[in-house]
Order: C-alpha cells, then sequence, then structure tokens
C-alpha cells in the first residue's frame, strides 16, 4: 500500500508558510483568526482545486448509481415493489453497475470513488435548504452565528490559487425569484469570515463572461478611460495626503484587485463560448452542461473551489415529487454526458490529479419513505397511493436520509473503487460503511490540505471546519 | 504534476501571518499561567512587573521595557526564558518553558501582543460596574463646554498626542446629514449652510435633523432593523417562523418613543413587536442551543445588554462569567412550557427556573404565568438601577456617530471602556432625560470631540485602541443607495416595507373612485365563463400631462391600448397593475381600449375597474376613471389595437356592484398612492427589501444579530462596483434623469453641482478640469455616467469622515 498522505505530517509552521502562499495579506486579516494549535496537525494536500457538482433537491441513489431492483411502469403495479424505475447497466468497473441512462459516466467509472453509504441526520420535517445548508457548511441551522460555506472555508485558508481568480466560484444557482430563495443565500456565503470569502455567484454560465467584463453597453475603450479617470481624479484629490489611511488604501487595494481581474488575461476562462465548437456540443446546450465546461475552464485558470449545480427550484429537477421516472430519465442525459466529459478533460489536460470533483446532493429519494424509516417526517410526495396507477406516480417520491451517494474522482481519491454498501431491499439504508457529513467534509478538507480541525477564534469561542473538529477523513478513499 | 498558475504576491504575505496565527486565549494564556502567575500575576508584581493586563505587560518592568511589540526575539521576556544564565534566566526556578511553548510565546509577540479585548489574569480584574454612576465633570477648558468635551479633554490632557483638529463646515454638514439621517445634504442645503454666519448654526443643523421624524426614522431603521434581525425577506418568513416588527419598529423610531418604553415593548410585546423575542422558528428539529426560548435568552442579552450568551446557551462560558443555568434561566421567562437544561445539546434532567441575570436588580417570579414574567422582566432590564442597559445603548450611538466604540467592540459590554467616565455620563444622561436617544445623539454631535477632523488610521488601528477623535465610516449599503437616488433623482416609487409612510396616506383625490363596470350588470345572470367585452374611452387632451398613472385590474383579465399601442395585460385579478407610463397619450383625440376576458368554469361575475389620473404642468388633474360613461363592444381588436372591421354601435358600460371585488380594496388603494406619489418623500433603501448591490455593499442576512457592519470593501463588492448590473443600470437611469432635470447647464457647472452633492465640497481647478473634460461640451449621457460611477466610487464618497 502507498504511505498514506494522510499520514504525512507538516510541523504547524510549514503550513502557516503554505497559508501565506496561498493568500493574500488583506485576505488574512479578515473575518476571524485561525486558531493555531499543536495537536492540529494539516495534512499533505492531494488536491489544489475542488469542483462540487451539486445535485439539487435530492438525487435518489437507487435511480442514479445505486440501482436496485428494477420496477418497470405497470399500472396498478404495488408501490412497495418500486425501488428502481431504471434497469442497471455495467460500467467500465467490475462489480459497479449504475443506472440506464448514465451510459457516459459508466464509461469514466474506473476513475471514481463511489460511496453508496453517506447518511444525513433525520432533521425531523423534511426542509430542503436546510439540509443543503447542513451540507454547505457542516452545521445544522439554524446557528448563533452565520456558518460559512464550504467554498469560504477554502477561501479562508488557502485563498486563490491565482491572485486574480476569485477562490470561491458558484455556478447556476439563482439566487432571487425562487422558492426558499432566502434560504439559499442563508449558506451561500462567506458567513462570519465575511464576504471577502463569499462566492463569486454565476447563476447563468453562458452569461458568466459578463461578470468580469465592463458592464454591459460599455466597450473596453470607454471602460479603461473611466478607469483612467478614476485614478487621475484620485490622484487630484486635494484630501488624498489627509486620509491616506489604512482603510482608505484597503478600499483602493480592492478597487484594484477587482479592476485586476476585469483586464487579466484569465479574463477569458470566464467565457464559455471561446470553447471549440466540438467541445460545447459535448458539453451540450444545458444549464448543468455548460457550467460544468465553464467549471472546467475555471479551473485550468487558478480557480480553487468551484460548485456546479443543477439549480434547486422547489419541486423541480432532483425534487421528484411526482412524475419522478420522467424527471430523472431527463435529468440523466443533462448530466451524465458533461460530467463524464469533465472528468475526461481534466485529465487530458493533467489537472484530474489534483483537481477533486465531488458529486453530491443533500439526501436520497425513495418510493415510500419519507425521512429514514420510523422518522415522525411527514410525507411530502405530491401524488399518493399505494398502487401505480398512472405515470406520474412512477418515481421515487419522498426523501430519504438514510442512504445516499457521492461520487468523487480526482484529486487523490482511489480511482474505480467502490466503498459503502445500502441493503438490497426496503428500507435502502447504509449497511456498510457509513459516511456522515463531517467524515465526507473531513475527507474533502483532508484532501486539500486542511485538517477538519482547523478553527478559527469566532465571537471568542473556536469554530471549526468540521463540527466540533469530529470530522474523520475516510481514509479508504485515498489512493 | 498538472501545472497551475505561478503564485506570486508572496512578498507581502509575510507581515500577516503572526496575527493570524496564535490563538491567545487558548494558547499563551495557559502558558503564561504555567510559568510565571506565582511572581507576576493578582497581586505579585516581582521587578515592578506584572501580567494582569496587555497594558501592565506593556508597561514593563523596573528594567524598562519587557515586550516589544512585533518582535519576538528582541524582546526582554523572550531572551530570558530562553536565557542559559542563571543568574537572568525565568522563570528563576521550576520547569523551563519547552521549546514548543517558546515559539508560540514568540510568535504571539511578533503577532503584536494580541489579547481577548478584556480579559485580565487576575480574576475580576474588570468586572464592569452595573450600577449608573454619574461622575464629577471636569471643568471646561478653552471655552469647551459640552460634557463630552469637557470629559474628553481631560483624557486628552493625558496623552502625548494633540487634541484633533477642528472639521470645516462642509465636512460637518455632510458627517451629520449622514450620521442623523443617512442623507446627503443637498447643494443647496450646502450653499445655505456655509453662508449662514450664525454662530449657533450646526446646533441648529443638529436640531433640524433630528426634529424631522421621518428621515430620522428612516435611516436609523437600519440600525434597528440589524439590531432585532428584522427584514422585509428572509429565512423563516417563508413558513410562518417569523414575524416583522416593521410597522411596530417604523413607528416607534418616528415618535421617538423613549428607549425604556421602547424595550419594556420588545420585551413584553405588543402584538406588532413580539416579532424580535420569539427570534426565527425553523422547521423540523434544531439542536437545544437554537430553540426560540434560548434563541430568547441570546437576543435580549446581545441586544439590550451587550451580553454574549450564546457559549452560556451551551455550557459554562470560557470567555465571560455567564454560567448555562443563567441563559436557561433567561430563556424559560420566555418558555410557556417547561424548559429542560440542555448541555451541549444533551439533556441534563434539571428544569430550568424563569430568572434573570442580575439579582441585585430583583428577580422574576417564576411561579407567575409567562405574560407576567415578561413584564418583570422588562421592569428589570429597565431597571432604573441597571446602568448596563443605557451603558449598552449609549455606546451603539457613540460607536455608530465616531466610528468606535467607548467598550468596542460593542456586544462585549463586559470588557472595560476606555474612558469610563464617558461611558457613565452618556448613560446616565440618557436615562436622566426620558430615555430620549435624540438627546444623546444631539449631545455627541454637539461635541467639538465629533466636530473634530477624522483620526487617520494604520493597520492595526483596531488592536491598540487610543482615543484620538472620530473615525471614519464605510457608508451603508442603504446610505450609499440613497445618495446614488438622492443625485440622480431615480428612487423607487414602491417601498417594501410593509408600513405606514407619510406621503403613503390617500390624498383626497386618491380615494377610491373609480366603478366596477362591465356588459351588463349580472344581477340577475353572472357573465358567461370566457366572455370577452372590449371597454372604451375616449378624451381631448390640449396639453400633454406631466404625469400619467393608472391603475387596473379585471376580473378574471385585460389587455389595456393606448391609442392603439398595447400598455399592459394581466391575468391576475387579485394583482392590480399599477401603469406610471402612459407614453402613447397625445395632443388631441385619445382612445383608451381594454379587453376585459371573464375566466372560470361556467358563468360567474365579471368587472373591470380602472383608475387613472393625469397632472399638468398648471397643477391641474385629469381622472380616467371606469364607469358607466364608457362604452363597450362584444368585438374584440386585432393585436395592433384597431378593430377591424367596424364594430358597429357602441353600447354604454353597466355598473357592476363591487362588493364582491372588495376583498382588493387595500391593494388598489395603495397602488394608488405609492404611483401617484412622484412628488412624495424619497423611497428610502431601508424600505427596500436587499438587492444585490445592497447586499455586495454590506447589508447582512438578517438571521443573526448584526450589530457592527464590516468596515472595508472586499474585492467581489468592488466587482460589483466595477460592473455590476445593478449599479450600470442605476447610473445610467440616473445620468439620463441629471441631464432632463438640469437641461442647459453647462459642463462646469454640472461638475460643481456634483462635486457639492456628492462631496459638499468645491472640485479643485484640476479636479474641475478633468471632469469637464470627462462630460463632454455640452454634456453627454454616457460621459456623465462614467463621471458620476467615478465620483461615487472614490473613497472620498464612499466613506463618511
Amino acid at each position: 500500500m502507498n504511505p498514506l498522505p494522510l499520514d504525512s505530517t507538516q510541523p504547524r509552521r510549514d503550513f502557516l508558510k503554505k497559508l501565506a502562499a496561498a493568500t493574500t495579506a488583506a485576505m488574512m486579516s479578515r473575518g476571524g483568526q485561525l486558531i493555531a494549535s499543536d495537536a492540529v496537525i494539516q495534512p499533505k494536500a492531494t488536491a489544489d482545486a475542488v469542483i462540487i457538482l451539486w445535485m439539487a433537491g435530492g438525487m435518489a441513489a437507487p435511480e442514479t448509481f445505486d440501482p436496485k431492483r428494477y420496477q418497470p411502469y405497470e399500472k396498478g403495479a404495488p408501490m412497495a415493489n418500486v425501488l428502481s424505475t431504471f434497469p442497471a447497466i455495467d460500467t467500465n468497473v467490475d462489480g459497479i453497475k449504475i443506472c440506464q441512462g448514465l451510459e457516459h459516466l459508466a464509461q469514466v467509472m474506473d476513475r471514481a470513488t463511489l460511496i453508496r453509504s453517506c447518511v444525513q441526520p433525520d432533521l425531523g420535517s423534511i426542509l430542503h435548504s436546510r439540509h443543503q445548508y447542513h451540507w454547505h457548511t457542516g452545521y445544522v441551522p439554524p446557528q448563533t452565528v452565520a456558518a460559512p460555506h464550504l467554498g469560504a472555508w477554502m477561501a479562508k485558508v488557502l485563498g486563490p490559487r491565482n491572485p486574480v481568480m476569485p477562490a470561491f466560484i458558484n455556478i447556476g444557482q439563482h439566487l432571487e425569484g425562487h422558492g426558499e430563495s432566502e434560504e439559499l443565500k442563508a449558506f451561500t456565503t462567506g458567513g462570519f469570515f465575511g464576504s471577502e470569502f463569499g462566492p463569486m455567484n454565476l447563476p447563468v454560465p453562458d452569461e458568466a463572461a459578463q461578470s468580469v467584463r465592463p458592464p454591459k453597453g460599455m466597450d473596453a475603450g470607454r471602460f479603461e478611460n473611466r478607469s483612467a479617470l478614476f485614478r487621475k481624479l484620485l490622484d487630484q484629490n486635494p484630501q488624498r495626503d489627509i486620509i491616506s489611511d489604512f482603510q482608505r488604501e484597503s478600499m483602493l487595494r480592492s478597487l484594484e484587485n477587482a479592476h485586476r481581474l476585469l483586464s487579466s488575461k484569465e479574463r477569458a476562462a470566464f467565457d464559455i463560448s471561446l470553447e471549440p465548437k466540438e467541445s460545447q456540443e459535448a458539453y451540450g446546450s444545458g444549464r448543468f452542461g455548460q457550467g460544468c465546461l465553464l467549471a472546467r475552464r475555471l479551473v485550468e485558470n487558478g480557480a480553487r473551489f468551484v460548485e456546479v449545480t443543477t439549480e434547486y427550484i422547489p419541486f423541480v429537477h432532483w425534487d421528484t415529487h411526482a412524475d419522478g421516472h420522467a424527471t430523472v430519465e431527463r435529468l440523466h442525459q443533462e448530466i451524465d454526458r458533461p460530467i463524464a466529459r469533465l472528468i475526461r478533460d481534466l485529465e487530458s489536460r493533467g489537472l484530474l490529479d489534483r483537481t477533486l470533483v465531488v458529486v453530491a446532493s443533500e439526501f436520497s429519494r425513495d418510493a415510500m419513505i419519507e425521512g429514514v424509516p420510523n422518522s415522525t417526517a411527514g410525507d411530502q410526495a405530491t401524488v399518493k397511493g399505494d398502487t401505480l396507477e398512472s405515470p406520474q406516480h412512477y418515481g421515487l417520491h419522498r426523501h430519504f436520509t438514510g442512504g445516499t451517494n457521492v461520487l468523487m474522482f480526482g484529486g487523490g481519491m482511489k480511482r474505480g473503487h467502490l466503498y459503502g454498501a445500502t441493503a438490497e431491499e426496503r428500507p435502502l439504508v447504509a449497511i456498510k460503511d457509513p459516511v456522515s457529513i463531517p467524515d465526507l467534509h473531513a475527507t474533502i478538507f483532508t484532501a486539500m490540505g486542511i485538517s477538519p480541525k482547523t478553527a478559527f477564534d469566532i465571537e471568542g469561542r473556536p469554530f471549526y471546519a468540521t463540527i466540533d473538529g469530529t470530522g474523520r477523513a475516510v481514509r479508504d478513499l485515498f489512493a | 504534476m498538472p501545472r497551475f498558475l505561478p503564485l506570486f504576491l508572496l512578498s507581502c504575505l509575510a507581515a500577516a501571518l503572526p496575527a493570524a496565527a496564535v490563538d491567545f486565549s487558548h494558547e499563551v494564556v495557559p502558558i503564561l499561567k504555567k510559568h510565571c502567575a506565582e511572581c507576576h500575576m493578582g497581586d505579585k508584581k516581582k521587578g515592578g512587573f506584572s501580567m494582569n493586563t496587555r497594558e501592565d505587560l506593556l508597561a514593563g518592568s523596573e528594567n524598562g521595557k519587557v515586550l516589544i511589540e512585533g518582535r519576538g526575539a528582541e524582546s526582554l521576556l523572550i531572551q530570558l526564558i530562553t536565557s542559559v544564565d542563571s543568574d537572568e534566566q525565568m522563570p528563576p526556578k521550576g520547569t523551563r518553558l519547552t521549546a514548543a511553548e517558546v515559539q508560540t510565546l514568540t510568535a504571539w509577540v511578533d503577532a503584536g501582543v494580541p489579547w481577548t479585548a478584556g480579559f485580565a489574569f487576575k480574576k475580576g480584574a474588570y468586572e464592569p460596574p452595573l450600577k449608573p454612576r454619574r461622575p464629577l465633570l471636569p471643568a471646561a477648558s478653552a471655552g469647551r463646554e459640552n460634557p463630552v468635551d469637557r470629559i474628553l479633554d481631560a483624557h486628552l490632557a493625558k496623552l502625548p498626542g494633540p487634541v484633533p483638529a477642528p472639521l470645516s463646515d462642509n465636512a460637518f454638514l455632510r458627517r451629520v446629514y449622514l450620521d442623523l439621517v443617512g442623507l446627503l445634504p443637498s447643494p443647496e442645503q450646502l450653499t445655505a449652510f456655509l453662508a449662514d454666519s450664525a454662530p449657533g448654526k450646526r446646533q441648529q443643523a443638529i436640531a433640524l435633523l433630528l426634529n424631522t421624524p421621518q428621515p430620522y426614522a428612516e435611516h436609523w431603521l437600519t440600525f434597528w432593523n440589524d439590531l432585532l434581525r428584522n427584514d422585509y425577506a428572509g429565512t423563516g418568513y417563508i413558513d410562518g417562523g417569523r414575524k416583522q416588527i416593521s410597522a411596530w419598529l417604523y413607528q416607534a423610531l418616528l415618535e421617538n418613543k423613549p428607549y425604556d418604553q421602547f424595550v419594556r415593548e420588545l420585551v413584553a410585546p405588543t402584538e406588532g413587536s413580539e416579532g424580535f423575542g420569539k427570534g426565527i422558528k425553523w422547521r423540523g428539529q434544531v439542536s437545544a442551543g437554537q430553540l426560540v426560548p434560548v434563541q430568547f435568552a441570546q437576543s435580549m442579552g446581545q441586544t439590550f445588554l451587550g451580553i454574549n450568551l450564546k457559549c452560556a446557551s451551551c455550557h459554562d462560558s470560557f470567555i465571560d462569567r455567564w454560567k448555562l443555568e443563567e441563559a436557561y434561566g433567561l430563556a424559560a421567562v420566555f418558555s410557556d412550557t417547561p424548559l429542560e437544561i440542555h448541555r451541549c445539546d444533551k439533556p441534563t434532567g434539571r428544569q430550568a427556573k424563569a430568572s434573570w441575570l442580575f439579582p441585585e436588580l430583583g428577580q422574576i417570579d417564576a411561579s407567575q404565568p409567562p405574560a407576567e414574567r415578561l413584564k418583570q422582566l422588562a421592569a428589570l432590564m429597565t431597571h432604573p438601577e441597571n446602568g448596563r442597559f443605557t451603558r449598552t445603548i449609549v455606546n451603539r450611538l457613540w460607536h455608530r456617530l465616531m466610528g468606535h466604540g467607548i467598550v468596542h467592540p460593542v456586544d462585549a459590554m463586559q470588557s472595560e471602556p476606555w474612558n469610563s467616565d464617558l461611558l457613565d455620563f452618556l448613560a446616565t444622561d440618557l436615562a436622566d432625560h426620558q430615555y430620549d436617544l435624540k438627546r444623546t445623539l444631539a449631545l455627541i454631535c454637539s461635541s467639538k470631540a465629533y466636530q473634530s477632523v477624522a483620526e487617520v488610521l494604520k493597520e492595526d488601528a483596531d488592536r491598540n485602541y487610543t482615543y484620538a477623535g472620530p473615525r471614519s465610516k464605510r457608508l451603508t449599503a442603504e446610505q450609499f443607495t440613497d445618495a446614488i437616488w438622492q443625485i440622480t433623482g431615480t428612487a423607487p416609487r414602491k417601498f417594501d416595507a410593509p408600513i405606514k409612510r407619510e406621503g403613503s396616506a390617500p390624498r383626497p383625490e386618491q380615494a377610491l373612485a373609480a366603478k366596477w363596470i362591465w356588459s351588463g350588470d349580472q344581477k340577475a345572470k353572472a357573465a358567461e365563463s370566457g366572455e370577452t367585452v372590449s371597454f372604451r374611452t375616449r378624451f381631448h387632451l390640449a396639453a400633454l400631462p406631466q404625469t400619467a398613472s393608472a391603475v387596473l385590474t379585471c376580473d378574471n383579465g385585460f389587455k389595456l391600448w393606448v391609442n392603439q399601442k398595447e400598455i399592459a395585460r394581466s391575468d391576475q385579478w387579485e394583482t392590480p397593475v399599477a401603469v406610471d407610463r402612459l407614453d402613447a397619450l397625445r395632443t388631441g383625440e385619445n382612445e383608451i381600449v381594454i379587453v376585459g376576458t371573464n375566466g372560470g368554469q361556467g358563468p360567474n361575475l365579471a368587472g373591470l375597474w380602472m383608475q387613472g389620473q393625469l397632472r399638468f404642468a398648471d397643477g391641474s388633474l385629469q381622472t380616467l376613471n371606469s364607469g358607466p360613461a364608457w362604452l363597450w363592444n362584444s368585438a374584440v381588436p386585432r393585436s395592433d389595437g384597431l378593430f377591424t372591421p367596424d364594430p358597429g354601435h357602441w353600447k354604454p358600460a353597466v355598473e357592476v356592484n363591487g362588493a364582491a371585488w372588495q376583498g382588493i380594496n387595500d391593494a388598489l388603494q395603495a397602488l394608488l398612492v405609492e404611483n401617484a406619489n412622484g412628488g412624495g418623500p424619497m423611497v428610502r433603501a431601508a424600505l427596500m427589501k436587499s438587492d444585490f448591490l445592497m447586499r455586495a455593499l454590506g447589508r447582512p442576512n438578517r438571521e443573526q444579530i448584526v450589530s457592527m457592519r464590516p468596515n472595508d470593501l472586499t474585492t467581489l463588492e468592488a466587482m460589483d462596483l466595477n460592473n455590476g448590473q445593478i449599479l450600470t443600470t442605476r447610473l445610467e437611469t440616473g445620468a439620463k434623469a441629471i441631464l432632463q432635470k438640469q437641461a442647459g447647464a453647462g459642463s462646469a457647472a454640472l461638475v460643481s453641482w456634483l462635486y457639492a452633492f456628492a462631496y459638499s465640497r468645491a472640485p479643485s481647478p484640476a479636479e474641475l478640469a478633468l471632469a469637464t473634460e470627462a462630460l463632454g461640451s455640452p454634456p453627454n449621457a454616457a460621459g456623465l455616467q462614467d463621471l458620476l460611477w467615478v465620483l461615487l466610487v472614490q473613497p472620498e464618497f464612499q466613506m463618511v469622515r
């Protein structure tokens, strides 16, 4: 067995040097102080960048990466017979089958570590945004302080990989206009680290270029003239000497940083229309596929943490409360080719080794059980009934937290590896090697060279990367 | 190995490192306690050296300085703990420090000796007094009579630095406007103020600002919304787990409700104010520390007393004196069911007993029902002998006006103030004057201390605070937004806050006057579902109106044409539509056609309602109200609004009893008022839901209490300023609006006007020349848009100095 990178310890000072190398002076001073302790050994990173591919709304494991006994649509069939509504297909790894519709992903399973035993706590009544908050921050809401997003942790502890590139980029989620949008905003933030570490939000991938371009209606010449006028008037400001204080300088530095990205060569990374036609077609015209393409371009240009979501909208996409089979059939198409292509692209560019790609969701789904067996959570399926009466009934329409899939690629993880298992018959709970959210996060943090015990002093008390520092990386996942 | 882009910028990083590296309370304190306590803590001061407080440490020993901030290796302390000379080494006997301990202490000194505010080794070295205290005011010097100045002048006299220089009239006016009402003084207000030679003019300006209830209320609403975590949208409102207090709060600020009364109503609430105490109730299970009663304890402690009970609501606090039992006692005051104490989310088997944090002032009778307990709590909170209560609020106000708390951070009221006389004076003064917060604001603003130039800050400005004058503040997101709306005159007409706003009460001409009409009165038989009817009114206009607006709805839907131009359509009759631009109007004959469609299944009541108003330059009004004078026809126009072939005879419309739709009368009324309110007081950003720009400029999600917003602009925020759509659009529209209003003004005059508005000063000749050139001659909209951006993004604009 290869020596585990997890065991290679680094003295704290080296870690701090590494922190220094990856961040900027201004950033470190903001939003909480790192609590240094000899008890916290920073692991050696196996990845430099993370891409989270977020299956928003609850991706049913039995309909994707953990196929169970297939029940074709038959009018009058008992609902209790429904475990999977897609037959299983072979992958290029012996012993790993996934659902029909994911044929492209089946051909990259030899690069993947598939966890079938992730579990979430039963929070009583299911509210997606609460579970999403938990998944993205490691803390169950509500909290007395604003918990930072996983990406904000990366931004705060590691900083940007490339100084001009925002460290935390969030693709595909509109934060206005849909249900639960306030709840989404609550965790899509830098939290107590402050907005310096919060996300750059790019809800529409093919409009991302606009976010690093001069404003609409302003050509490059005018934009530069405007900046030039800004500097000239700044120089002429009669108060420039008497107010040459730290606050002013820090403001100007931020303005300068922003301007630097807007006029950098890296800004081309945000423009997916510059991608060759063949590649654009491979990623497809769906928002998620385009998001994957954008993520690849950003990581190539030094992004640290990128999340791409299929977008959470209540009762839409993976949030199947009815008509689940047909919806998932469409979602298979939306994710299958783009994710596979993303993995191949990263690999062919030599980036996969140091980029951790994580496909995850807030929980799974089941045709019968809401929450976990014996949960008090109320049934939220829209169409109810004991038998399949119409295609609307056909699918997994209840929120299930007892066994969830996470798929990982690259970034130091094993390849062609299967971890954990769920029962073959309902309840389809994890029966082997359950992985909690703190442990999953610990794995991601560890791959990125951050100890799950890393803590910051917030309002005089320690706040940890994983709750109370309890997360343990799943060693068996690392190559 | 993949090749990533090279990392550069390494050189500027080292400096920030040590600061982030050392954890004072968890790492440094144990080492110092272990090795140094015997001789240098508590009453022990061997060699004249005490480590009780940071000040003591820095003061050094008989032999001079022991620590040099930022230079560990050169510091005597480090040299002595590593020395091998048994005559000088520390500690002189006992165990030596380990290499790791030495390393930690060195890093700590390197980092500038960071210290937890208020911490002292000697137990109880600083315990803030509870009771109010009336300090003796020092004699006034140089005619500076304001009590604030008397205290601060005496304070400054003991410091080496100079007395801060007085502030110019220009800067004073900008500062006091932004601080008290959140707005920029207009160029006219500025000119008048500068021209005024009365000696009391600053005093008058302060009084005027505080005596205009609406701008005052709408500025301080931001402060209170943050502190009471109230908003118009946000987590928890979605499923009724949270309740706004907007209407109550707005009214309280308008009336300047005495602060003790204000707090009593939040602690023992009325229906309008209960949202604060009730906090946020999440669906599903939450940790014990976030149960609603525990949230109540945390909120009451933090907001009104500057006590952080978040630690103590999980376990006895490590950072102050509060115990789990006490946090739960306060929670139990609120709880209407028995409350079991949980330690770190695990049940202890003990029931909490309703109690209050400072029993020396009295105690809650736990046997009483919740409403009575809350009343008792309200009385104890606002007890005349509870100095913590008044100190906490005056410190918050001081922080808002002066940029740094007397106790800082402002939620850590257990810490020692840098001047307790100042804090105690302001606190007793508030109580002595009927808890009138405006009185405190006026007192501070009237001082020469407030009216001094802002301190020039260094990077470590927050670590070692010494009073050296007011500190500049960053414009809040709301102030920034309001300022743009002020300068460009493009504030929205509608606002989101569910409040009754002056100018939002209907004027007589805005009373509901239009009639519900249809092709038949439907008393005998309701309209068929799907029935479609065209309505028409024609009128003559001698001149074009200055404003034209209408509110309309139709059960179930309508399309509106003005002179064959489609203006609006809707199929949501419950949500009336406001139209504030009837662009297609012309002088001469005009025609409005509305096609109404009935919906539903089977016959049901149908009706159309529209109330329009045209306002002319001479102030006269003309109404456009649906009624029996309108005509109807069963023919429907083509998509271009024309009737072909001619539909023949038009019949008079029939009034329908509107009782069926009275449920939307409030909505109709509100829209009418909003729609016609172009001339009312400007809608303020504090009344709007947060948008991307405001969020980018630091307006918080208000799930947690926020008492201090970040003072610095981040890179992501700067990006939003650079190319964000909201700001761009606002400035684009704004530039056009300015040019329209200032038509004919030359570029130079426009530049001077902008400088006066944005900065409250005239441009220098060099600035004038640059800006005028950028505007073009005559000024063009793009040039003005860019100049606006340049001026608004300058630090001079973004800061209140």
